[in-house]
């Protein structure tokens, strides 16, 4: 199977806001949740403790082997619903497969591997449609619920927040640097194990303690993420790189130049709206736009919160999560980045 | 003058040509890099400027050549004044470790121990081979505390690619759990196994 880019395989994301932009959404008092803020999700209101959460994400493989493969477009997938403070529910498969070019045990090896990633998230696959594509292309429409005045949005951030961050960074470069032959195995294995894990116990977490804001990180890298995220609050979010984690040689990686194109898009998006300290270490900073594929959550937690939500986070399998950052009132620029 | 050809390249393979070719070449130098793909293009003129480099570019039927020049250190110098952070070098990883075994080096004057190993954590920092991993018991462990002189430096160290363990009941100990924000808490069992499969252990 030939390998390409996961989530850095989106449409760049200036071009894509302007594109929006132009298609405006129905007006309608049951939207909760629409494009305007470019969150992760939309919410749709059906009645007054019930609301859908929908969502839809596809990519071509990230990884040579398709059962793998198929787990980690599940797991991105399914993730928009937990970012959103919902449960995942049922899940329609969307193909494109070269039935005449590829060997049909990769179909369905894929596809086994997005129904075991949806089984352990609780999700049934109930349909779904394929076409004849080359390269193959695989993900999930995912449909969730949740309470509506229990959803989880990037528009909650608060003066005072932390940043929580519950995957390590660096899949984009990892999964570059494997292209052309510059990572070893474990490193790559490091990787595919964190794009397979499910959002799902940091999502738990994040209802136990009435979290209100939070995103998942995919292709617009953490910077981008987090500037519509700040965009969405109206304040400032602060992040400093040296706090985040990374996964295994990546910054040795970036340090070689090793840095996807996608990073630059990510870049020239954020650019207008980002103030880089002074100093900025230059591979720290490319990494918060490296694109991850089924990245960790981002949460904003009270800071009275930030240590028992930490404690939890690491003892429900995540132990990379961090502090990474903090929340400001607006001050000139949304997004600020140091470390 | 020196020419990488980076024609029928993908990205990031001409980036990563023209990173090491900067490496290479001694300040005030030049070098030429061919590339006939735009968005590799664009991704090296936007790292070349980002990292306040001069650069030309000329372009000749879909070929476009860089000539770059490596600025002498006084220019770089000036632009970086006022920086404050430390440069991370690119360094190659051993297969030996370092074991803390107190926040001292040393045994002797507490005081003394306490310098010489800020001034080891610091030299550490500047070999040429790094060690693949540093182990911190008993106090050890302190060491790696947010509020320890050292943190910093040991945050360096990691970002370069050392992996630090932290003996877990050590840090339960000394009531450290909230301050140990770097590496990773580790059992009795990964500890011996790290120091029973090192080449050579470093004890300061």
């Amino acid at each position: 199977m030939v390998e390409a880019g996961g989530c850095s395989a989106k449409i760049p994301p200036k071009q894509l806001e302007e594109i929006l932009r132009m298609i405006p959404v129905p007006e309608d008092p049951d939207i909760l949740v629409g494009t305007e803020t470019h969150d992760d999700a939309g919410v749709y209101r059906i009645s007054n403790d019930l609301a859908m959460v929908v969502t839809t994400d596809f990519f071509p493989p990230v990884c040579s082997d398709p059962y793998e493969f198929g787990q980690i477009a599940a797991a991105n997938a399914i993730s928009d619903v937990y970012a959103m403070g919902g449960t995942p529910v049922i899940a329609l498969n969307i193909v494109m497969f070269p039935a005449a070019r590829l060997p049909i045990e990769v179909y369905s090896d894929i596809l086994r591997g997005g129904s075991d990633k949806a089984a352990e998230a609780g999700v049934k696959i109930i349909g779904g449609h394929t076409i004849d594509d080359f390269p193959p292309k695989y993900g999930l429409a995912v449909v969730g619920y949740v309470h509506p005045e229990k959803i989880i949005t990037n528009a909650g951030a608060r003066p005072g927040d932390t940043l929580i961050l519950t995957k390590p960074l660096g899949m984009g470069i990892i999964l570059a640097g494997q292209r052309l032959g510059l990572t070893d195995h474990d490193e790559v294995s490091e990787v595919k194990k964190y794009m397979m894990l499910l959002n799902k116990n940091g999502a738990e977490i994040m209802k136990k303690h009435g979290i209100l804001c939070a995103t998942d990180i995919t292709g617009f890298g953490l910077a981008g993420h987090v500037l519509k995220m700040a965009k969405a609050s109206g304040v400032s979010l602060h992040l400093n790189m040296a706090l985040v984690p990374l996964i295994g040689n990546a910054y040795r990686l970036a340090d070689q130049g090793c840095l996807p194109g996608v990073s630059f898009r990510n870049l020239e998006f954020a650019d207008p709206d980002t103030q880089f300290a002074n100093g900025l270490d230059y591979n720290l900073k490319m990494i918060a736009f490296d694109a991850q594929t089924s990245g960790g959550l981002l949460m904003c937690v009270p800071e009275n919160k930030t240590e028992s939500v930490l404690s939890d986070l690491h003892k429900a399998g995540l132990p990379d999560s961090a502090v990474i950052g903090n929340v400001s009132e607006k001050v000139d620029k949304y997004l600020m980045i140091s470390n | 003058m020196r020419t990488i050809d980076t024609r029928g390249q993908q990205c990031p393979a001409p980036l990563i040509e023209t990173r090491r070719a900067l490496k290479e070449t001694r300040t005030g130098e030049s070098f030429k890099v061919l590339t006939d793909n735009r968005n590799s293009l664009n991704n090296i003129t936007r790292f070349l400027k980002d990292n306040m480099t001069e650069f030309t570019v000329d372009e000749s039927n879909g070929v476009w050549t860089l000539t770059i020049i490596k600025k002498t250190a006084e220019m770089i110098q000036q632009n970086t004044d006022e920086y404050c952070t430390v440069e991370i070098p690119h360094l190659t990883k051993s297969d030996f470790i370092v074991a803390f075994t107190s926040d001292k080096m040393g045994r002797g004057d507490d005081e003394l121990g306490n310098l010489l190993m800020i001034n080891f954590i610091k030299a550490v920092k500047d070999l040429e081979v790094l060690p693949s991993r540093m182990v911190f018991y008993n106090s050890g462990v302190k060491l790696g505390s947010s509020d320890s002189p050292l943190f910093e430096h040991l945050q360096i160290i990691e970002k370069m690619g050392v992996e630090l363990l932290f003996c877990a009941t050590c840090v339960n100990y000394y009531s450290l759990e909230d301050k140990i924000k770097i590496g990773t808490l580790s059992n009795m069992y990964e500890i011996v196994q790290t120091m029973a499969s090192a080449s050579n252990i470093v004890k300061p």
